[in-house]
């Protein structure tokens, strides 16, 4: 059932103020989400002065900033900084993305920097995603096929089966998209959410494998596929510029057209 | 054997609820944004229309009793108080058929295009403003002159 207001430790308390060092004069100010599991108390939202003058372009920048500079227990995930594995995406500025791709300079005033929207938090800025990866797993996202490929070479497709691939193979599975929907956050337990459904798609429409109709079928039902109710929070937040919104609209279409 | 992932015991296999894990804020800190606004618009000019249906009832009813009933719906509709609500529910009518035609029309599987839903909701939002004001001319604008 849906919540929409937060539980009682989760309810956010001010936090601390941590001023640039003197003399620096082109500061901006960073409202980081805190959580610390060990000391038992609700999260919390410090403030950074960061000089940008010492500081690279992006939010990524500033938090590594933020961590070596400022902080060190300052605690998220990172790891390429340039938008291809997925570690770093949060709730920046009011809507998801990757911070290693989100420029500072496109943000108007403070910027606000906080965990992927209801999630299990582990520590500051790292959500807990294993409810996500299971659901991710749940859809069998490989190849299946019974066939032997032929002559025992890899599964050969045309350019045209290729291509229905385009806007499906790029999702890196940061689950910016999951955690921006209304829908996944009242039933995150049933519904699939876009980022395992625009998987879901992913393998639908790969020529190779051979269990399409079952993967339909285990799609169609009233939780897992027909929560999303055509909100597009999906489409709009995803950092790699991907529609989960129409892969979902064409899983719909597709079951329907496998009934008539 | 891997056995995928458990989502209970993924964290150091301590029970996800022993740990009382924080949920991170959503509605508090998500920046209001034209796809989540026209949803949750259509949710509440449905809930809107469903409180007008009960209008229409008073007016079959009103009609099937006699001119004196009838006096007393019409007056209601024409008083300040009526305006207001009437004008209210044309808003959501108009705005709740639009938005169907999109939600059609997504169904089908076209207009999913990031451009296209802008268009289509800035389209929803400029229609039944003008057919609201326009309901608003032809019924309402005699009664405050």
């Amino acid at each position: 059932m849906a919540d929409f207001i937060l539980p009682k430790n989760s309810r956010l308390r001010p936090g601390k103020l941590h001023k640039a060092a003197e003399g620096a004069t082109n500061i901006r100010k960073f409202h980081v989400y805190r959580y610390n599991p060990d000391d038992k108390e609700n999260p919390q939202v410090d403030t950074f002065e960061v000089d940008m003058d010492q500081c690279g372009s992006m939010v990524l920048d500033a938090l590594i900033h933020i961590k070596s500079k400022m902080d060190g227990t300052l605690t998220f995930r990172r790891s390429c900084r340039e938008g291809i594995c997925g570690s770093c995406s949060m709730n920046v500025d009011g809507t998801n993305t990757l911070a290693c791709t989100k420029a500072i300079d496109d943000i108007k005033g403070d910027v606000k920097v906080f965990p992927l929207p209801h999630m299990p938090v582990i520590k500051d800025l790292v959500p807990d995603l294993s409810a996500a990866y299971a659901q991710y797993a749940s859809i069998k996202p490989w190849i299946q096929a019974e066939m032997p490929a032929e002559g025992a070479r890899e599964r050969l497709q045309s350019p045209e089966e290729r291509k229905k691939l385009d806007g499906l193979w790029e999702c890196i599975l940061c689950f910016s998209c999951s955690t921006s929907c209304p829908s996944y956050w009242w039933n995150g337990d049933r519904y699939l959410g876009p980022a395992v459904l625009l998987q879901a798609h992913r393998f639908i429409q790969d020529s190779r494998d051979e269990k399409t109709e079952e993967r339909l079928q285990d799609l169609e039902d009233p939780f897992k596929l027909y929560r999303c109710h055509t909100i597009m929070n999906c489409t709009n937040t995803c950092p790699k510029g991907l529609n989960p919104a129409a892969s979902i609209g064409d899983i719909k279409k597709k079951i329907v057209a496998q009934k008539v | 054997m891997w056995r995928g992932i458990d989502p209970i015991m993924a964290f150091n296999g301590v029970p996800m609820k022993s740990q009382q894990r924080p949920l991170s804020p959503h509605l508090q800190i998500y920046k209001p944004q034209m796809t989540s606004v026209l949803s949750i618009g259509g949710r509440i000019m449905g809930a809107g229309l469903f409180v007008g249906s009960f209008m229409l009832v008073w007016w079959i009813a009103a009609l099937a009793i006699g001119p004196h009933a009838y006096e007393i719906f019409m007056t209601f509709i024409h008083s300040w108080m009526g305006i207001i609500l009437c004008t209210g529910w044309a808003f959501a009518f108009y705005y709740y058929v639009a938005n169907g035609i999109r939600h059609l029309f997504w169904d089908l599987g076209y207009g999913y295009d990031l451009k296209t839903v802008y268009k289509t909701g800035w389209t929803v939002v400029i229609f039944s403003l003008i057919a609201t004001a326009a309901t608003f001319y032809h019924f309402f604008l005699k009664d405050l002159l």
